[in-house]
């Protein structure tokens, strides 16, 4: 096996894997709607809309050091 | 300290403000002339014979472009990035002796860097690359600047009260690490002054000189690879991230769909890279390089609409705002040009296309649309929107910006208009024959015949470069004599005097 | 597992760093051995020729014209064969250039002459009517730096094994050999040899007398490299 020939499988599997990934990522977006912490993915837009120093953060660092 | 609220601490924003509105108009100066230096050649030697080496087209082209690219546009992203990380993350420099100096430092090198890089050019000390002339010494102080950067980005990162990151962070962690790993492997070069060390004799030859580590093909594949993705990392994933901040925030309106820009990022991510080879067609690459990159610049298309539909479908229900007010006109217009040359690139990586529009002004054009209308629009709105914060000042006047608006919109038309023709003009030129299949045309006639589309484009540039000049004029009003604002004013859309 | 790399800035810059390395990886690395290799009769770069080359590269001619000859018939007929891969096996940096302002130069030893260059480069316009290019006066009152070429010969002579001093094989089945000096005063006398064939060629007075003094003005070692372009 040349190169050339390993470039390609390299090439073949990592796409098709990115592509798995990808829309996994697309499926995981839309059906679960909101992330393991229990946020709705669109409420992060609240992050630049809401971004005084003394507003609530969405999900707020301290909330979570326990964990 | 207990009795002070804490407040977000925007020292550098400010500094870095200042580095783009001057770094821009040197840039843009310097494009001017160029430009009126192509369509009026006498005007290469508009200082006299004796000085004639330094206002010449050749020397000053390099300048033009890096003054551009690492100075308007860094220090843009730098500027946004103070401001917005700060934001977006709740948490502020103030709190943190340690990155306050961190980022004081990088302003000061990067400054010290832009100075070099302005002497360095123009004395003709450069290794030719296109957006990478520098040569080693400069090379190494960029690299540590970008360290610095990147010491800020994860510092402030590290002490952040917002848990999860927003989306412009995503761009701007991105936009570092791009820019690092492309920076570093196009510039591999080893300084001359080892070989002539060699030979036992002390060091001589200019010490600053250096040779590529990569010869010919090679060179010109990891130098296109490095080329187009600087523009990936350099001129769309941070002006990416400052729109995803800005226009939601001056416009009151929450992203169109959150989940959307999720899913974009990391379709640009993957596929950017591969474009590069578009640049090469035709050359001495191997040829499924060159398929390659075609065929993933066409890709490119999806992940970049994605972003640029997101941000006009944000405006969804609130489009009066944009008649209303020239700061969201600059954004959604800006955007508009991010479709429009993301769409133009992948037609000319077409092979066919290609063939025609390789080495003509049309490629001249495709990159001025994307920077003029989509950068420089994008980066002078962020600074439009910080300069109330940071200055706790009404923006000085509402109508300059309307009438800088339409100026610098013509400015651009007027130029992407004639580069077109130009670029078609000369390539068909290029490859016309006669009946017997001999050559139609000689070079000088393809050159002589652009003469009107230089002179339009000359124009189109100056009218750009004198609505910046009106933007730098109101920020320094508004910095010296603009009301004073109340922090309740500043919630979404800025406040602007008459 | 996505909502993980999302809050872990760590993690998630690794995966972004990993995704955009991707393409570099596939793409580039493994071509390198297979692109570098010369094609027989093209030689490396005497040291005037590359003081030259450096000349060309201070004055940023490769922003206005390519060096790269695309395999269609229009390109080969008005500059000679298409390019091959192995032709730039020498050039350290590579100059395709992207824009043509101006023509072509990837084969002008070809098809220009000393003297062509001389008049063109004191007047553009004296030589092609309507020529939107520049003087380039200084370049023959400056001097060309052959200590620095000298030093970029043997760098690449010690790191990359160019063959100086060493038979390359030409396309009529002989072999030549481009001679790289020994020292800096035999480079420097190596270097004059052929810029005083080069000003023999020229009429301006003051670079023929620089170059019978042992000096090398930038004009000369430019044409040097011009017309070793083929």
């Amino acid at each position: 096996m040349d190169i050339a020939e390993l470039q390609a499988y390299g090439f073949f599997t990592l796409t098709a894997l990115m592509v798995v990934v990808l829309y996994g990522y697309i499926y995981h977006l839309y059906t679960k709607k909101k992330d393991a912490d229990g946020h709705d993915y669109e409420d992060y837009s609240n992050i630049a809309l809401k971004d005084d120093i003394s507003d609530t953060p969405v999900s707020a660092i301290s909330e979570h050091k326990e964990k | 300290m207990e009795n002070r609220p804490l407040e977000y601490d925007y020292t550098v924003a400010k500094m870095f403000m200042l580095t783009t509105i001057l770094t821009g108009i040197v840039g843009m100066l310097i494009g001017v002339i160029l430009a009126f230096e192509l369509a009026f050649p006498e005007l290469n030697t508009i200082l006299g014979q004796g000085l004639a080496e330094y206002t010449n087209f050749s020397r000053l082209r390099p300048l033009h472009t890096d003054a551009v690219i690492f100075g308007f546009t860094l220090s843009g992203v730098f500027a946004t990035w103070y401001y917005v990380g700060q934001r977006v993350l709740k948490v502020s420099m103030a709190e943190s002796g340690f990155l306050m100096f961190i980022g004081k430092l990088h302003f000061i090198l990067y400054v010290v860097g832009v100075a070099a890089v302005i002497f360095s050019l123009l004395a003709g000390v450069t290794t030719s690359k296109e957006y990478a002339e520098f040569e080693w010494p400069i090379d190494i102080a960029i690299v540590v600047v970008w360290v610095l950067f990147g010491i800020s980005i994860f510092g402030l990162i590290g002490i952040r009260r917002e848990k999860s990151l927003y989306i412009s962070v995503w761009y701007y962690i991105a936009t570092f690490l791009g820019i690092a790993m492309l920076y570093l492997f196009n510039n591999m070069e080893i300084p001359t002054i080892l070989g002539a060390n060699g030979i036992g004799e002390a060091g001589f030859g200019n010490w600053w000189h250096s040779v590529s580590m990569y010869a010919g093909t090679n060179d010109a594949l990891v130098q296109w690879w490095y080329g187009h993705n600087a523009v990936a990392f350099g001129f769309t994933v941070p002006i990416v991230a400052m729109i995803y901040y800005f226009l939601p925030k001056e416009s009151g309106q929450a992203i169109y769909s959150y989940k959307l820009s999720l899913l974009s990022f990391w379709g640009l991510m993957f596929v950017y890279l591969w474009a590069g080879g578009h640049h090469l067609l035709f050359s001495t690459v191997p040829d499924w390089m060159q398929t390659m990159g075609s065929i993933f610049s066409i890709i490119l298309i999806l992940p970049s609409w994605g972003s640029a539909i997101n941000m006009l479908l944000t405006m969804k229900g609130e489009w009066q705002q944009v008649a209303a007010s020239p700061l969201i006109k600059f954004m959604v217009l800006g955007s508009t040009f991010y479709m429009f040359s993301t769409l133009e690139g992948p037609i000319q990586a077409i092979k066919s296309v290609n063939a025609i529009a390789h080495f003509t002004d049309w490629i001249v054009g495709h990159v001025h649309d994307g920077v003029l209308g989509w950068v420089g629009f994008m980066i002078m709105a962020a600074l439009y929107h910080m300069s109330p914060r940071v200055f706790k000042k009404e923006i000085y006047s509402k109508s300059l910006m309307a009438a800088q608006f339409w100026i610098q919109t013509l400015g651009v038309v007027l130029y992407f208009t004639s580069m077109w023709i130009a670029g078609i003009t000369q390539g068909m030129m290029w490859r016309a024959h006669d009946e017997f299949g001999n050559l139609a045309y000689s070079f000088i006639d393809t050159v002589t015949v652009l003469h009107p589309y230089y002179t339009i484009r000359g124009v189109g540039g100056l009218l750009y470069l004198v609505g910046f000049l009106m933007f730098a004029y109101n920020i320094y009003k508004t910095m010296t004599s603009g009301r004073r604002v109340e922090e309740s004013e500043l919630q979404s859309a800025s406040p602007m005097g008459a | 597992m996505f909502h993980w790399l999302e809050k872990h800035p760590f993690f998630f810059a690794v995966a972004v760093f990993l995704v955009i390395a991707f393409a570099g990886l596939i793409e580039i690395l493994p071509n390198f051995a297979q692109a570098s290799r010369p094609v027989i009769g093209t030689a490396p770069y005497s040291t005037l020729e590359l003081a030259g080359r450096h000349v060309y590269i201070k004055n940023s001619c490769n922003a206005c014209h390519s060096q790269l000859v695309r395999p269609f018939k229009s390109e080969t007929d008005r500059y000679g064969h298409y390019s091959l891969s192995g032709e730039y096996a020498y050039d350290r940096p590579f100059l395709w250039g992207s824009k043509r302002t101006g023509p072509d130069l990837m084969r002008v030893g070809n098809y220009r002459t000393t003297d062509w260059h001389e008049n063109h480069m004191k007047s553009p316009t004296s030589v092609v009517p309507g020529s939107i290019m520049p003087a380039y006066a200084w370049m023959f009152t400056n001097k060309a730096d052959i200590e620095t070429a000298y030093a970029e010969q043997l760098t690449v002579a010690q790191f990359f094994s160019v063959p100086y001093n060493k038979p390359v094989p030409m396309k009529d089945g002989s072999t030549m050999e481009v001679k790289m000096g020994a020292d800096l005063a035999e480079a420097n006398k190596l270097a004059l040899e052929q810029a005083s064939l080069i000003a023999a060629d020229m009429k301006d007075q003051d670079v023929k007398d620089a170059v019978a003094n042992g000096q090398i003005p930038e004009i000369v070692a430019l044409i040097a490299y011009m017309n070793s372009l083929k």
